[in-house]
């Protein structure tokens, strides 16, 4: 029973909202607005439910003098608990604190680490984009053109150069990229259709 | 070992140190190299121009603080392109990041047209789990959208009346760093029929190619080319027009890296041999 009770509840949304697509009907329309409600509200609370795992978890590294994490686990404590403290206090809209935060804390840093990317390509196109064999002679070739035609550079070295760049982004690219996708969607349905009829179960947990 | 690892250790670092000359210098001396505008931006700038005034267009800030240079000059020109269309704009957010960053942006730049919040502009807010979200707009945005940003009841506000879904939106916006505007097309344009215009960090465009060919987005901008393209349409040099040159720098540096990385190889290969 313990596990009947998902399982039939799972079936019957599922089922609902598969079915609801060719009914347009108000009643159908009306009650799956309210489950639309429903899953966002799940959605926060598993949000939630999120947070306060991670809060545990750099708690009892924050409270283990052994611990070589345990700078970091407080920093993740203290961020946390300021930004909250700063949003449910003065509110989270234009001139707050929280914004403040933010605006001068969190973008600037996490705009460095992503920045910091170019340095590391650089880095390891020197040390590992190497024409070991066929296919890797054509990845380097593609590569170097799609750079360069990406680029003003490109055009300026010859308009030859962004004209490949878009027929590689236009034909090769793109069919595998379908092809893909078109996998990924007969994956969705096989899997979606597994969880709605309770073959897959490892959502619930355990084995 | 010793010798070889402290090797390696100063070619990395020359490496970052030539990576950094090449892209401040372009950035101090502005060479400004020609830019082609691509059929792709040129579709999406038709587009707004050829919108009708009043239209309402949704614009979503669907990415993280990381990638802000990128994308605040995309959001930035097409934010100007609506402002100065007199198109109606209504801004959310699918990552929680994106919200001050959206908020932030459509305050900036309708203050720079003159533009009334709540007549001209509104930001509604965060919300999470994208494609519930994406779908509950399609029905009714009012009650997904309670309030807007700041707390106040959004059927208040003039820019609200009339606009119920999908139904009365021109286009929407997608300025995401990762595959949330695939979700738009997925769910918004596949099931309602909305027009997608998606706004994205370069190494995502091939991911919107396949969208693009079947013509169920307007156009794509990608990167910082597409935001300099646009402002480029726009005839106003921004942050992405200046960035272009670094990053040509930067591109021509990388395939100069990869050219003699694979010299030293071919060279260290004829030696075993010989």
């Amino acid at each position: 029973m313990y596990r009947r009770i998902p399982l039939i509840v799972c079936f019957i949304f599922g089922a609902f909202m598969l079915i609801q697509f060719f009914v347009p009907h108000r009643v159908s329309t009306e009650f799956y607005e309210m489950t639309l409600e429903w899953a966002q509200i799940i959605y926060a609370f598993a949000l939630l439910v999120g947070a306060l795992m991670l809060m545990k978890h750099h708690a009892v590294n924050a409270t283990r003098k052994s611990s070589d994490d345990r700078p970091f686990s407080i920093i993740v404590i203290a961020g946390i608990a300021t930004m909250c403290i700063a949003g449910l206090i003065w509110g989270h809209g234009e001139g707050t604190v929280f914004n403040w935060f933010f605006q001068n804390v969190q973008a600037p840093m996490q705009s460095t680490m992503f920045s910091l990317l170019a340095f590391f390509v650089a880095s390891a196109a020197f040390r590992g984009f190497r024409a070991r064999n066929t296919q890797a002679i054509f990845l380097l070739i593609a590569a170097t053109i799609v750079m360069l035609g990406r680029v003003p550079i490109g055009e300026l070295i010859s308009p030859v150069i962004p004209q490949v760049a878009d027929w590689i982004l236009n034909v090769p690219s793109m069919a595998a990229r379908r092809g893909i996708y078109i996998g990924i969607a007969l994956g969705s349905i096989a899997t979606s259709l597994r969880v709605i009829l309770g073959i897959e179960r490892t959502y619930l947990g355990g084995s | 070992m010793a010798e070889a690892n402290g090797k390696r250790f100063h070619t990395r670092h020359l490496i970052f140190l030539l990576m950094a000359i090449a892209v401040v210098l372009p950035l101090i001396f502005k060479p400004g190299l020609p830019l082609r505008v691509t059929k792709e931006v040129q579709d999406i700038y038709d587009y707004i121009e050829g919108l009708p005034e009043e239209s309402v267009v949704i614009i979503s800030f669907d990415h993280e603080a990381s990638s802000l240079p990128e994308m605040v000059p995309m959001a930035e020109a097409l934010l100007r392109h609506c402002f100065r269309k007199n198109l109606k704009v209504c801004g959310m957010a699918l990552l929680a990041e994106g919200t001050s960053v959206g908020d932030a942006n459509l305050r900036r730049i309708g203050a720079e047209y003159n533009k009334e919040y709540g007549e001209d502009y509104i930001f509604w807010g965060f919300r999470p789990q994208h494609e519930v979200a994406i779908l509950a707009l399609g029905e009714d945005i009012t009650r997904e959208f309670k309030t807007d940003y700041t707390g106040r009841p959004i059927s208040g506000f003039p820019i609200m009346q009339g606009l119920r879904n999908y139904q009365n939106v021109a286009a929407v916006i997608s300025v995401g760093d990762g595959d949330i505007p695939i979700y738009w097309v997925n769910y918004a344009q596949a099931r309602y029929g909305v027009n997608i215009i998606p706004a994205i960090t370069a190494v995502m465009a091939t991911t919107m190619y396949p969208f693009l060919q079947s013509e169920q987005i307007v156009g794509l901008a990608a990167g910082l080319k597409g935001a300099a393209e646009y402002e480029k349409l726009l005839n106003r040099t921004g942050l992405a027009t200046r960035g272009m040159d670094a990053q040509s720098t930067a591109h021509v540096l990388i395939i100069v890296l990869i050219a003699i990385g694979n010299i030293i190889m071919f060279r260290q290969r004829g030696g075993k041999r010989s």
